[in-house]
């Protein structure tokens, strides 16, 4: 391949034309492409929605949905197949074209399209279609025909046009690839991938384990449409997202707390290990700092079940917890405070319990940075007359303001992640400050008997799902403000 | 001449007072950090059961420990802990590692899918119900697998793994490819022997995920006997359920606990310290 504007060969793979510094414009940009898996993901759960259908239920509010979905959602695949193709040929724009075809059709078939009236399904030849396909409808349990055959084809047509397309990306590079790619030049694809046999052998354990525990739990989101309690889901349409904004004050709890005990967190965690950097950066004794450093970061390695009981041992309102009766015996207090038990102080106690834990190994990067400053502008600071304060206002903190806003951005997308630090230190007295999206879910599923799989899986998909616009933003943030993504 | 004399003076004043305050400080965060621990350390050695803070055990015992390593169930969990962190950490690194090897074949067929896959994972997740449904279809609930298979398969390790093996020169790969190597040769004898710190950073992450797990283990193990060191520490801990059927106070034993669940990385930790924190600087600040 040469570079376009003063065409010296380019090596492979580059990205910038080492001669001249022109951009290499081997692959579009990204930016459409992040529209387009949005895109993806919805057109992934509406068409799981045929998955599951049944004909009792027909009087429920959303059971419309049920007879209306089967036609749209034909029309809706066959959009998400497009997308997918068009996307690996790097046809962005038709890609998204179609992508917001399916979401048009996908709001269509919820709102327009009611079709009350209907009772009987067999009014639409193409469900004759699911039936036949179906591998056995009995009336009343769910069914994977026509649904599960045509995803899989739209997958295989998808990974054929992958292929395609890396077939293309050969074409265009053998120039470069003669000299020492000897094995690539002027073969079919096939002959390629035949080439490089070992290398599917090796992956196949990887891609079985993906698929087995990433993208099956993906396909399982159809049940937050279904009600499914111990056996037999059927379908319900939207009413649990219905219940779940309308009617559950615990969900909007759990959202807040999420919410605001992630973010607390990150701002108190980042800010800490940004002081503590500064600081462990000043001492000059290096086997101090070391001995330091390995003090600061220990807690990392303790699992929050152990950071819950250390805790727990010494904020004890007995006469074992050593807190309560040190501050009882200064006459600080008149009776014991319960930190982890009461909702005035739980909050406090817990993030407490994550500065200890996380902001010594949270440093790490920051000191990283801080090593990799030039003590040159130090020294020429301090000629200039620079006291401690100037250099650290003009020097340190703008080198490490990059490194603040990066980690900042790395956790901002993990913020509705949160759950195993809370799921350990958290009780019955204090849900309502406490309770976070995922222990909403494992407690609402596990602890009581009968509970409805299909609303937490509805609780948790609207987890993902907001996760998903989280880590999708801070990638671009993160692209705009480093130059490369988070994922 | 007279200048660099003035700002050495300087340079002396000003650095006198700053560095004793600071050095205070982080004693002071060393304490705040340490003195939990050694209050649980006292604890668990001393069998008098008082609960004030002391610098030594007021009378030394080694029955909390002694009773964790001869009451099966306390030393059953223990085992299936180190059972788990062990067979975890070999698979994950089995799969990370040929992932990323997988990955940096640049003229593979499919190559830009398989990477796409990987990355969709970690911006979607199918979230807890859905995997539970998943491990009760594949029928793993109640069996360590169901702790061990999805911890051992991490996108984001092998995505560092990954970076690490670009960082390897191609010019190794097409020399031992002339040579008649095949792809699985060179990855065992060329890949692997030149990674080996990132396989020290990469594995000491997963023992260190493996160890202290207890969120799989809740959600998918209702068996007591498979509950691993963590859960069982926990139930004694929060919820005081200790076998009290000898002379040992219970607190001591739940001590005990506390120590023996950090010690196995206590003790790894300082002497593998330059590993862990080179896993943090790959994951960020490498391309």
């Amino acid at each position: 391949m040469q570079c376009k504007s003063c065409n010296t060969e380019l090596p492979k793979r580059a990205k910038v034309c080492p001669k001249c510094g022109t951009k290499v414009n081997d692959k579009p940009e990204g930016s459409l492409k992040v529209i387009a898996i949005i895109g993806l993901v919805v057109a992934m759960i509406g068409s799981m929605m045929p998955f599951v259908q049944n004909t009792e239920d027909i009087t429920d509010a959303y059971s419309y949905m049920n007879i209306s979905v089967p036609a749209m959602w034909y029309l809706f695949i066959l959009c998400f197949v497009a997308s997918i193709i068009l996307i690996v040929l790097k046809k962005e724009k038709l890609s998204f074209i179609s992508t917001a075809l399916a979401a048009v059709i996908f709001i269509v078939s919820f709102v327009a399209f009611d079709f009350k009236g209907y009772t009987s399904r067999t009014n639409f030849t193409l469900h004759r279609l699911t039936e036949l396909l179906s591998d056995g409808y009995n009336g009343s349990n769910y069914v994977i025909g026509a649904g599960s055959v045509l995803l899989i084809l739209g997958l295989i047509i998808g990974v054929v046009g992958c292929f395609i397309d890396v077939l293309q990306y050969f074409k265009k590079d053998l120039g470069v690839d003669k000299k020492y790619l000897t094995n690539s030049i002027n073969r079919s694809i096939w002959t390629t991938m035949y080439y490089h046999r070992g290398f599917y052998i090796m992956f196949i354990p990887v891609f079985i384990m993906i698929v087995l525990f990433y993208y099956w739990p993906m396909l399982g989101c159809r049940y937050a449409f279904t009600r499914y309690v111990i056996t037999d889901p059927y379908y319900v349409g939207l009413k649990h997202f219905k219940q779940m904004f309308t009617n559950d004050v615990y969900f909007w709890q759990a959202f807040r707390n999420t919410l605001i005990l992630s973010i607390t967190k990150l701002v108190l965690n980042t800010g800490a290990a940004v002081i503590i950097s500064l600081l462990l950066n000043e001492i000059v004794s290096l086997g101090f700092k070391k001995t330091v450093q390995t003090i600061v970061y220990l807690p990392h390695f303790m699992s929050w079940v152990v950071v819950a009981s250390v805790f727990k041992m010494i904020l004890d309102p007995n006469a074992s917890g050593v807190v309560n009766s040190l501050l009882l015996k200064w006459n600080l207090i008149n009776e014991p405070i319960y930190f982890l038990g009461d909702t005035k102080y739980w909050r406090g106690t817990f993030y407490v319990m994550n500065v200890w834990k996380d902001t010594g190994w949270g440093t790490i990067l920051f000191l990283a940075t801080l090593s990799g400053i030039s003590p040159d502008l130090y020294e020429a600071a301090q000629i200039d007359g620079a006291n401690r304060w100037k250099r650290l206002l003009y020097i340190t903190l703008p080198a490490l303001a990059n490194t603040i806003i990066t980690v900042f951005i790395l956790n901002l997308a993990k913020v509705m992640n949160l759950f195993e630090s809370v799921f350990v230190t958290i009780n019955a007295a204090v849900y309502s400050v406490g309770q976070v999206l995922q222990t909403y879910v494992y407690f609402k599923t596990f602890s009581s008997g009968n509970s409805d799989y299909g609303y937490t899986t509805a609780v948790g998909l609207f987890k993902s799902f907001i996760g998903m616009l989280l880590v999708l933003t801070c990638n671009f943030l993160s692209k705009k403000v480093r130059g490369r993504g988070i994922v | 001449m007279s200048d660099n004399t003035v700002t050495v003076v300087k340079h002396k004043k000003k650095f006198k007072i700053f560095p004793l305050v600071n050095g205070l400080v982080f004693i002071l965060i060393s304490l705040a950090i340490m003195l939990p621990i050694w209050k649980v350390i006292i604890d668990s050695l001393d069998a008098s059961s008082a609960y004030s803070f002391r610098w030594v055990p007021s009378s030394f015992t080694l029955g909390g420990y002694g009773a964790i390593f001869k009451r099966a169930a306390l030393y059953r969990p223990f085992l299936i802990s180190c059972v788990v962190t062990l067979i975890g950490t070999f698979m994950g690194l089995l799969l990370v590692t040929l992932g990323g090897y997988v990955l940096i074949q640049w003229e593979m067929p499919g190559r830009n899918f398989f990477a796409y896959m990987l990355l969709f994972t970690m911006i979607f997740d199918g979230g807890m119900i859905p995997k539970f449904l998943v491990m009760k279809n594949l029928h793993l609930l109640n069996t360590l697998w169901a702790v061990i298979l999805p911890m051992s398969i991490n996108c984001y390790n092998l995505v560092l793994m990954r970076n690490f093996f670009e960082g390897i020169p191609e010019a190794l790969f097409e020399a031992a490819e002339i040579d008649g190597c095949s792809p699985m040769r060179i990855f065992v004898q060329i890949v692997l022997p030149l990674s080996k710190a990132a396989l020290a950073s990469i594995g000491l992450m997963f023992a260190v995920a493996f160890w202290n797990d207890y969120t799989n283990f809740k959600i998918y193990i209702t068996n007591n006997n498979l509950f691993n060191f963590q859960i069982k520490l926990r139930n004694m801990v929060m919820d005081s359920d200790i076998p009290n059927d000898d002379s040992v106070d219970p607190n001591t034993i739940a001590s005990a606990a506390v120590i023996v669940a950090i010690l196995p990385f206590a003790i790894i930790y300082p002497f593998c310290q330059k590993y862990f924190v080179q896993g943090v600087n790959i994951g960020a600040v490498k391309e």
